[in-house]
């Protein structure tokens, strides 16, 4: 069943929708886990459970839940596991940005893979 | 102890394979898409959705049990890799074709995430292991 149109816009937009709600949601678990304030054992996820950030993640892993679902029933799977591969690479951009991760030069090499092969699929749609 | 990594990988493919089969028919048998309680209720009201959930916390807590003793580059890799397993199988289930541009794309993919599984394996110096385990 090809995709063209409208329906190809909604297939992106729930797309990127995809991206920023992943990548929010591990952000924002790994801003909550990575409170040193937090403490330990209980009082930790007590801490946690008092501040926004872990909320914030279940939020948009409930909504990124429904959007996946949504994405897949308007294109094959085939093509659904492979273009949301890019969320690997979304997640490690924001890494280094926010948290100063490293990007070592294999790495890059994993990013700009990946990203060729999500382009090579979606051009190719 | 390898048998334990091998089986663990395996386990954690499956779990992340049954949850997008599950996405795959709980969408379909919604469908039309649309930003309404209906859509909601169409999704929420047949058996596959819930396979998605059990793939999904199966694969979380082999996620976690596989990082305790795993090597993270592997586990990281394994995490991810079910993109062949997927793409094999909604050849068979739903009979989709692997186009050129599927094949080259997914090769380009699988080669990107052994590298970062590479990487996260040099930057993680592994543990010494127990003598016998």
């Amino acid at each position: 069943m090809p995709v063209t149109g409208s329906l190809s816009a909604l297939v992106a937009s729930l797309w990127l929708l995809n991206i920023v709600l992943d990548t929010g949601g591990q952000l924002a678990f790994k801003a909550a886990a990575g409170d040193p304030a937090a403490g330990d054992g209980l009082a930790r996820w007590r801490h946690m459970a008092m501040r926004p950030w872990l909320w914030l993640g279940v939020g948009c892993y409930v909504i990124e839940f429904l959007v996946w679902i949504a994405f897949l029933s308007l294109i094959p799977l085939s093509e659904g596991v492979l273009l949301g591969s890019i969320n690997i690479v979304a997640i490690m951009v924001a890494g280094r940005f926010l948290f100063g991760e490293k990007l070592t030069r294999l790495r890059v090499a994993g990013i700009m893979l990946v990203t060729l092969g999500v382009v090579i699929v979606g051009v190719g749609r | 102890m390898k048998r334990f990594y091998l089986i663990g990988f395996l386990l954690l493919m499956g779990f992340d394979t049954l949850a997008q089969i599950s996405f795959k028919y709980a969408g379909t048998q919604a469908l039309p898409v649309e930003a309404s309680l209906a859509w909601l209720l169409r999704v929420f009201g047949q058996p596959w959705v819930y396979g998605a959930v059990i793939g999904y916390i199966g694969a979380f807590f082999t996620w976690m049990a596989l990082l305790k003793h795993a090597p993270i580059g592997p586990a990281f890799a394994a995490s991810h890799l079910e993109v062949v397993s997927v793409m094999l199988l909604s050849v068979w289930l739903f009979d989709e074709h692997l186009n050129t541009t599927r094949v080259l794309g997914a090769l380009a993919i699988i080669a990107g995430i052994v590298c970062l599984g590479l990487a996260e394996s040099r930057e993680h110096v592994p543990e010494p292991t127990p003598a016998e385990a």
